[in-house]
């Protein structure tokens, strides 16, 4: 097994602080609309998981692929994304089927790395202001 | 003549599923263009791999989120969206 990057860990380790931020923020929203059972948390965690793990496979696939030339980096990449949507689909449909998980607390953290993402230069000018001052 | 209606109802939800599915196509194709640019970008430059790996990391996660709007509503439409329409559908007859 490949030995993960550097960055890819220092990366998923913001990704999953962010999921984090953002799943205490979805379970008080839960909580305020007085919809909040233990099924809601269970599939946070479950849809947070799944989110982290989707991110930390595509840093491993976009490290494999790095090293490979043009065309064979493609391939890698196709396949891991083919892989990573198939275990999404299994972790979603596992959610959806099982009673123990809310099916929309499972959907709803698949969109927080979007926004983590989206978050980074906030996050990253904020750091480096910091360094500066 | 009920059965007939769910069985379209059925069909044409694991229809639109499969449909919302082609938005899958698209995030394969970008991330591996991305991917092969960066290759080129690390074999002109090779100082500047963590940086490189950093912002295709995040422009690959950028780009996963369409397929993952896709994966949602086909999700939706296979696991959710039968039941309702059922109960809608008995409701009004």
């Amino acid at each position: 097994m490949t030995k993960p990057d550097n960055t890819i860990i220092k990366e998923t380790k913001y990704i999953a602080i962010m999921i984090f931020i953002f799943s205490i923020i979805m379970e008080l929203v839960f909580l305020i609309l007085s919809k909040w059972d233990i099924t809601v948390l269970y599939g946070n965690l479950l849809g947070a998981l799944a989110m982290i793990l989707n991110f930390y496979f595509m840093g491993i696939g976009v490290q494999k692929a790095l090293g490979k030339d043009e065309k064979d980096a493609q391939k890698i990449l196709k396949g891991s994304l083919s892989l990573r949507t198939f275990f999404l689909f299994v972790t979603v449909a596992l959610g959806a089927w099982l009673k123990c998980f809310s099916t929309i607390a499972v959907i709803i953290p698949m969109f927080f790395p979007r926004i983590a993402v989206a978050m980074r230069p906030l996050w990253k000018s904020k750091n480096e202001g910091g360094m500066n001052s | 003549m009920l059965e007939i209606a769910i069985g379209i109802i059925l069909g044409c939800c694991a229809l639109g599923a499969g449909t919302a599915m082609i938005a899958g196509i698209g995030p394969g194709i970008g991330e591996g263009n991305a991917v092969a640019k960066a290759c080129e970008a690390i074999g002109r430059q090779p100082e500047c791999k963590g940086d490189v790996t950093t912002t295709m990391l995040m422009g690959c996660a950028i780009a996963e989120t369409t397929g993952l709007y896709a994966l949602v509503i086909a999700i939706l439409l296979i696991f959710v969206a039968p039941d309702l329409l059922v109960e809608v559908l008995k409701a009004n007859i």
